[in-house]
């Protein structure tokens, strides 16, 4: 207050939010890769289009605010929004879903805010949101990818595929099955579209816990059944090692401490919590095991990824925890009793219209203040 | 005597101190081994010294010298008085010489960076007063321990140059709990303390033993970091030596190791750790019976207790990349720093920034004919390479790293988005106001927000407004007593009969200060009625006359 410049401090941890966001997308990674594995081609072509799309939006938005576009531009959030949404989004939707979701998510849910730190929503799910309100049906086909390399397979009454042992297996990371892939999220460069129509008419399946929650009991015990082991390139189980994947690479992102315990923690609690609690074997197949519930659907990459987007979620420790409890909560509730078909997306919006109340309500006590008496604001606001 | 600090040394009897895990802190790179290669070297005597006052107003010193006049080593120059209280610093010459001119001039100090001056050009002579050493030390009692410690003119030399003296007696006589001698040394590059310990260990140990007579205190702690290896094994020789004499005078003396972390060595943050007692934010570690002094001080009270020598020097920590030879200087107050740095060799063809403090807390000083203050214990010349590099501030993500850093457990994120909105009642309500400034959140900020400055900012700008309403409430009511005070000798005047009751009825302010709570609330209500019907006469009175007043007029234009 000397009227001299003061500048301290004078060193820097060299944190810088490019690199931030690199660990990020580098521990998506497992989860991408198992994705690959299971699903073909078609998470990479949604992230390619994702990508593209995001930074063609994100730039003209830049340059129309008059930001700083190439600072800006560098500092790789819109990469992470991209990959996010590609995720969410089913492999094998054709280009122009995938466009339209991030073109929203970038223009509508970020920029219109006013940029990075400024979005209350993840714009992320804000994107994908939009597109399963306006396209429920493209966006809760996953397709099979072993039918899509071999043709469709006999489907019983209840309309779970059923695989004959005898049928050859084709895999979806062959050039076939990258062709496929191709033909599904391009449909206008297919020489023979009746061929692409009838792949998306007839060989989408539901996610597990969307599949669950439409059907009865016995759809659960044949699941089970049918099951195989864990590492058979059956979509069923698929969705286990993706979640694993996808946990690993949240526990990388805790380790590094780029995130903190507080968030998934509390989601994955009360997650286990209420399904433990709900688990009713032989009734309605959506009250299953807690384990259906943490890696039968998209509970991990939520907890770990989506939740703990620094901008919309709360910052506080208290107020991470209540974050946490809040989404665990809205996504048991919205999957079990509610009547949309994915929960994690709608749970976390949810989660981020509590996050500001949160920020001003759950605040740590300030070191000196009511250590014995308990209040907790240091003194009356002056005028 | 203060029952807060009875209560609370009853509560400390039961304490056992031991360090403890305290909330946030980041562990940066010290830079701390460059400077603590060679032993504290004495400089030669400078040619010219510039002797800061402590401050830039005149009429805060009381100057025993004047221009032309020769003065010889530890003569007493001046006085600052510090504070309106009557408590003052005596200012002494670090050697003998010529004064050549009392003016302005730039000085290393925290608190101001331009203060009264006295240039004094040595003569090389450093031809002394004799000096008075007490025949025997111990039989000093506290009063005199104390006074002692005031005419040696010592200041807290950790960086805060709080009068030791003052802070000694400011128990109110009922004696401390605990006296906690500061050498945590957190902050990157100052190794002076460290140094002092390594070299100078028994001193500095019986000076936090008369430290602990002059305040009174029951026990002694000395906080130290866990990182200097080298300081904690001298002072371990010595507390645990099996020596009668050594344990006779270390008797009450005890060291913790604490965890090294940025910042530890905060005052209230270092009692926490220590004690667990988290000092309230309104009252200060002296009214809860703890004392906290610097390392440095209490070598400077060996210094003025046994040897009668008063604070004409500090230990000074010289370093940065731009210097050849970084060391610890036992420097005379008011040497400049081109001086110190030129000893150290400077590789003055590179461009530098020359920092006063550590790199996390320091100032950049404004020159380098800066002279050295009492508090300033560590100086920088820094190449850029070394320093953060300059990155443009981007939009907070909201990460929360530095609500995880802050050591107050602030939330940073928070008080700069209520500093973009300008609103400090939110600021003051997210206690900006117990920000200690240390600068954990923007060592953190991946987004190279300059928070610290920020908060200053802030912080200065709620202060001053305080500050301004409260001046403004203040005249507003001098104002209308007057006006009061002149309606009512001019009634007295025209009324031939006063009416004593009334008058003291019609008069709230001076009744309530004389006797509390007299007016009843029917009185009070009367009271009001009858100054509201007054305003409206007054109005009506001046409608009526049809001169509206110039301010209205020139706002309806």
């Amino acid at each position: 207050m000397n009227g001299l410049k003061t500048d301290a401090p004078f060193q820097h941890s060299g944190n810088n939010i490019a690199q931030l966001m690199q660990t990020v997308l580098l521990c998506l990674l497992p989860g991408i890769l198992a994705s690959l594995w299971f699903f073909g081609f078609g998470i990479i072509i949604n992230i390619v289009i994702a990508i593209s799309f995001a930074m063609i939006a994100e730039a003209s938005m830049l340059k129309l605010r008059g930001r700083d576009f190439r600072a800006q531009l560098s500092d790789r959030s819109a990469l992470v929004t991209a990959v996010l949404f590609a995720i969410a989004v089913p492999p094998g939707s054709p280009w122009w879903l995938v466009a339209l979701g991030i073109v929203f998510a970038i223009v509508v849910a970020k920029h219109l805010y006013g940029g990075l730190g400024q979005n209350p929503f993840n714009p992320a799910m804000c994107g994908y949101a939009m597109l399963l309100l306006a396209f429920p049906l493209e966006m809760t086909g996953w397709h099979i990818p072993n039918e899509i390399v071999r043709g469709p397979l006999a489907v019983d009454s209840l309309g779970i595929p059923i695989v004959t042992p005898g049928q050859e297996f084709l895999s979806p990371l062959s050039w076939r099955g990258f062709k496929q892939a191709l033909l599904l999220s391009f449909p206008f460069a297919a020489s023979n579209d009746f061929d692409v129509k009838q792949f998306m008419d007839g060989l989408a399946m539901a996610t597990p816990l969307i599949e669950f929650k439409m059907a009865g009991t016995s759809a659960l015990l044949a699941a089970s059944e049918s099951g195989a082991s864990l590492f058979a390139r059956e979509s069923k189980t698929a969705w286990e090692i993706i979640n694993i994947a996808y946990l690993c690479g949240g526990l990388f992102l805790l380790y590094k401490r780029i995130i903190s315990w507080h968030i998934p923690l509390s989601i994955i609690a009360t997650v286990f919590v209420l399904s433990a609690l709900f688990y009713a074997p032989g009734s309605v197949a959506i009250y299953g095991t807690p384990y259906l519930h943490l890696f039968g659907s998209a509970t991990m990459i939520g907890a770990f990824f989506i939740a703990t987007d620094p901008v919309s979620a709360a910052t506080t420790r208290p107020g991470k925890l209540v974050y946490g409890i809040i989404i665990g909560l809205s996504i048991y509730s919205i999957r079990v009793w509610g009547s949309y078909l994915d929960s994690i997306a709608f749970a976390i919006l949810f989660g981020n219209f509590c996050a500001p109340i949160l920020d001003l309500y759950c605040r740590p006590r300030i070191f000196g203040h009511g250590a014995h008496s308990g209040s907790r604001t240091p003194e009356e606001p002056a005028k | 005597v203060n029952i807060a600090s009875r209560i609370s040394t009853k509560f400390f009897s039961s304490a056992t101190v031991f360090a403890r895990k305290t909330f946030g802190g980041i562990q940066p790179p010290t830079h701390k081994e460059h400077s603590l290669r060679s032993q504290i070297m004495s400089t030669p005597i400078p040619a010219q010294l510039s002797i800061p006052l402590g401050s830039r107003e005149q009429e805060q010193i009381t100057l025993f010298v004047e221009t032309g006049e020769r003065v010889c080593k530890y003569q007493k120059l001046a006085v600052l008085h510090s504070s309106p209280d009557g408590s003052n610093i005596p200012v002494h010459a670090p050697t003998s010489g010529m004064i050549t001119s009392i003016e302005q001039s730039c000085v290393a100090d925290h608190s101001e960076q331009h203060q009264l001056c006295i240039k004094l050009t040595t003569d090389g002579s450093d031809e002394a007063v004799t000096l008075a050493p007490p025949a025997d030390y111990t039989q000093l009692s506290r009063a005199e321990l104390i006074s002692k410690i005031h005419d040696a003119g010592i200041v807290g030399m950790g960086g805060a140059g709080f009068p030791t003296a003052e802070k000694l007696s400011s128990d109110r006589g009922a004696g401390f709990e605990f006296l906690i001698i500061n050498a945590a040394e957190c902050e990157p590059y100052i190794t002076a303390d460290e140094a002092i310990i390594r070299e100078r260990a028994e001193k500095v140990l019986l000076g936090a033993e008369l430290l602990r007579q002059a305040s009174n205190a029951q026990r002694c702690i000395v906080a130290i970091e866990e990182s200097k290896p080298d300081a904690i094994n001298a002072l371990k020789e010595i507390l645990h030596a099996d020596g009668q004499a050594a344990s006779e005078s270390q008797r009450h003396c005890e060291m913790v190791i604490i965890p090294s972390k940025y910042p530890a060595g905060s005052e209230r943050q270092l009692i926490q750790c220590l004690t667990g007692k988290e000092i309230p934010a309104d009252q200060h570690p002296t009214d809860n019976g703890i004392i906290v002094h610097n390392i440095g001080t209490a070598y400077a009270t060996f210094e003025a207790i046994t040897e009668g020598k008063p604070c004409i020097s500090r230990i000074t920590t010289l370093c940065g990349q731009a210097l050849k030879t970084p060391k610890n200087f036992e420097a005379l107050i008011g040497t400049h720093v081109d001086f110190l740095f030129d000893l150290c060799g400077i590789d003055s063809g590179k461009n530098h920034k020359s920092i006063l403090g550590g790199t996390l807390m320091g100032f950049e000083l404004a020159s380098e004919k800066a002279a050295i203050s009492k508090t300033c214990n560590c100086l920088i010349a820094a190449n850029d390479s070394e320093l953060r590099e300059h990155i443009p501030e981007q939009a907070c993500i909201r990460c929360g790293y530095c609500a995880e850093v802050c050591p107050a457990r602030l939330l940073p994120q928070q008080l700069l988005a209520f500093s973009k909105a300008d609103d400090p009642s939110q600021l003051t309500n997210h206690g900006l106001a117990d920000c200690i400034e240390c600068g954990a959140c923007d060592y953190v900020c991946p987004s190279h927000i300059p928070l610290v400055s920020t908060f200053k900012e802030n912080k200065y700008a709620i202060q001053s407004r305080q500050n301004s309403l409260e001046r403004s409430d203040y005249w507003q009511q001098r104002f209308q007593y007057r006006q009061y005070r002149v309606k009512k000798e001019k009634d007295q005047a025209q009324s031939k009969k006063p009416d004593l009751p009334k008058k003291i009825a019609a008069h709230p302010a001076k009744a309530q200060q004389e006797q509390p709570g007299i007016i009843s609330k029917a009185q009070a209500s009367r009271d009001i009625a009858a100054a509201v019907a007054r305003v409206k006469a007054r109005r009506s009175e001046r409608d009526g006359s049809g001169n509206e007043p110039p301010s209205k007029k020139g706002r309806d234009r």
